[in-house]
């Protein structure tokens, strides 16, 4: 049976991973940082999927990226999406030839339309997640919002919707603004946007602070897997213990057998860089 | 000390990082190509891909590498492994975007999951799955029953009427998660993404 997916997702933005508030950016820590905080090599035991956004709000530097994510995947054997500024194909290769097994895009769903169709036709419409970012308006409405949460587009977010989900894409992200790093727990009104048959697999992001959240997100039957972006909230052991404790709350994630890399692999790693 | 040397096809369609970058941390050396020549004198090649299986036919047959995996595997037996899309292209043929003959070292043809098949549930067919394994072949040694491998993927073999070892995953339909027949082996997951259940296959497969 096909197990839930538990994702941790990475804010990367110009040299440094970031905690995003609302979409207000702090950078934490670099690379060094991050690695001493959040041991990827055993980390990834704990998840089933890392998400790495670059979501510099200046001009990116996709090359640079590129470096980063190649550093991530040592020892790392773990899917990766990786995402941010991917307007064409050109950039979709480079992210996939460094690590990545699958391409995430927002901004362009809405505007250059045709990035979908392209991507799927190189790569196949498993490589293309479609990420969404919903925001209330001041009546309370949620709304769509592109360009790391600069642009604010009109029409109805369901309608939006409807139509990235007849796009080439394989999955759906569904981000909540007004939630994301307050770590007040996952808003599920956003899955109310959603039809009443949604034949792509759905991820629900934003708001996810502890083990209870996740939880609550993995038992909503509309949910396939859930994304947490807190850096602080799950630092050190947090998602081994975030883990641990939704296979006790009876969630089925796929377990490992550690044996392995610690008995039978008698090399080390080689220099990658 | 482990001496495994490894040919990775690089035909412009793959995770080649993630493939290379987990046979590395077990000890292997290597060589990632696209010269035709080399990969016709290749002791172990690997066949990864993303991508459209038409585009990635065309780009094996444009780039000579057709006929070179084809006499390397066939007349001198050099031990091959296709992943995800590598293994599909080992089919006889995909009816992903039109009609496209694949490399034919597996007897089966490459179609996508159908309603009918998946019922309720969504396609792609994305996430860690349980395969069911032949525990008499190679792949899957030292490996408990029914672990968990990760897949990407909307289209799908089905397990050929043959005498090879034949691994499934059920998604609605039982559909071909690896393959081993000789020297010629498969997976239709990502066994350089499936964490220590990969990690301990893919040694499987180099010491072979």
């Amino acid at each position: 049976m096909l197990k839930k997916r538990l994702i941790f997702t990475l804010l990367y933005s110009n040299g440094s991973f970031m905690l995003s508030r609302n979409f207000r950016l702090q950078a934490v820590g670099n690379l060094a940082w991050l690695q001493r905080n959040y041991d990827f090599s055993q980390i990834s035991y704990s998840i089933d999927e890392l998400v790495v956004l670059d979501v510099t709000r200046e001009k990116r530097n996709i090359d640079k990226f590129c470096e980063v994510l190649k550093s991530l995947t040592i020892n790392n054997f773990v899917p990766i999406t990786a995402g941010g500024g991917v307007w064409d194909v050109d950039s979709a290769q480079k992210l996939l030839r460094s690590g990545a097994d699958k391409i995430l895009i927002n901004s362009s769903l809405f505007i250059e339309r045709y990035l979908a169709k392209e991507l799927s036709e190189e790569y196949g419409q498993q490589c293309v997640v479609a990420s969404i970012d919903l925001k209330r308006s001041k009546v309370g409405e949620l709304q769509v919002l592109s360009h790391n949460g600069s642009k604010l587009h009109e029409s109805p977010a369901r309608e939006l919707i409807d139509s990235v989900l007849t796009m080439e894409v394989g999955e759906i992200y569904l981000n909540s603004v007004d939630r994301d790093g307050t770590g007040q727990g996952l808003d599920f009104e956003v899955l109310e946007l959603l039809p009443a048959r949604v034949n792509k697999p759905v991820i629900l992001a934003g708001g996810a602070g502890n083990s209870n959240h996740l939880l609550l997100g993995f038992k909503d039957s509309r949910v396939d897997a859930v994304a947490t972006a807190n850096l602080f909230n799950f630092v050190g052991d947090g998602l081994k213990k975030a883990r641990h404790e939704l296979v006790l709350g009876g969630i089925r994630l796929p377990m490992w057998d550690l044996g392995f890399r610690n008995s039978d692999v008698t090399s080390l790693p080689q220099n990658l860089g | 000390m482990k001496n495994y040397k490894a040919t990775v096809i690089d035909y412009g369609m793959g995770n080649i990082w993630s493939v290379t970058s987990a046979l590395q941390y077990l000890g292997c050396e290597v060589d990632v190509s696209s010269d035709a020549l080399i990969i016709e004198r290749a002791q172990t090649l690997i066949l990864p891909g993303v991508g459209s299986f038409r585009k990635a036919m065309n780009a094996l047959i444009s780039m000579n590498l057709e006929a070179s995996i084809l006499n390397s595997v066939l007349a001198r037996k050099a031990k091959f492994l296709g992943i995800c899309l590598g293994m599909q292209l080992m089919g006889t043929k995909s009816t992903e975007d039109g009609e496209t003959k694949g490399l034919g070292l597996i007897p089966s043809s490459v179609d996508k999951f159908s309603s009918s098949e998946v019922a309720d549930r969504k396609v792609p067919h994305i996430g860690f799955d349980q395969v069911h394994f032949d525990s008499d072949g190679n792949l899957f040694k030292g490996i408990s029953g029914n672990q968990d491998f990760y897949f990407v993927h909307s289209y799908r073999m089905l397990p050929p009427d043959s005498k090879a070892g034949l691994s499934t995953c059920n998604y609605g339909i039982d559909f071909l998660a690896a393959y081993e027949n000789d020297n010629i082996f498969a997976t239709q997951f990502h066994p350089e993404k499936s964490q220590t259940n990969g990690l301990r296959l893919l040694d499987n497969f180099l010491k072979v």
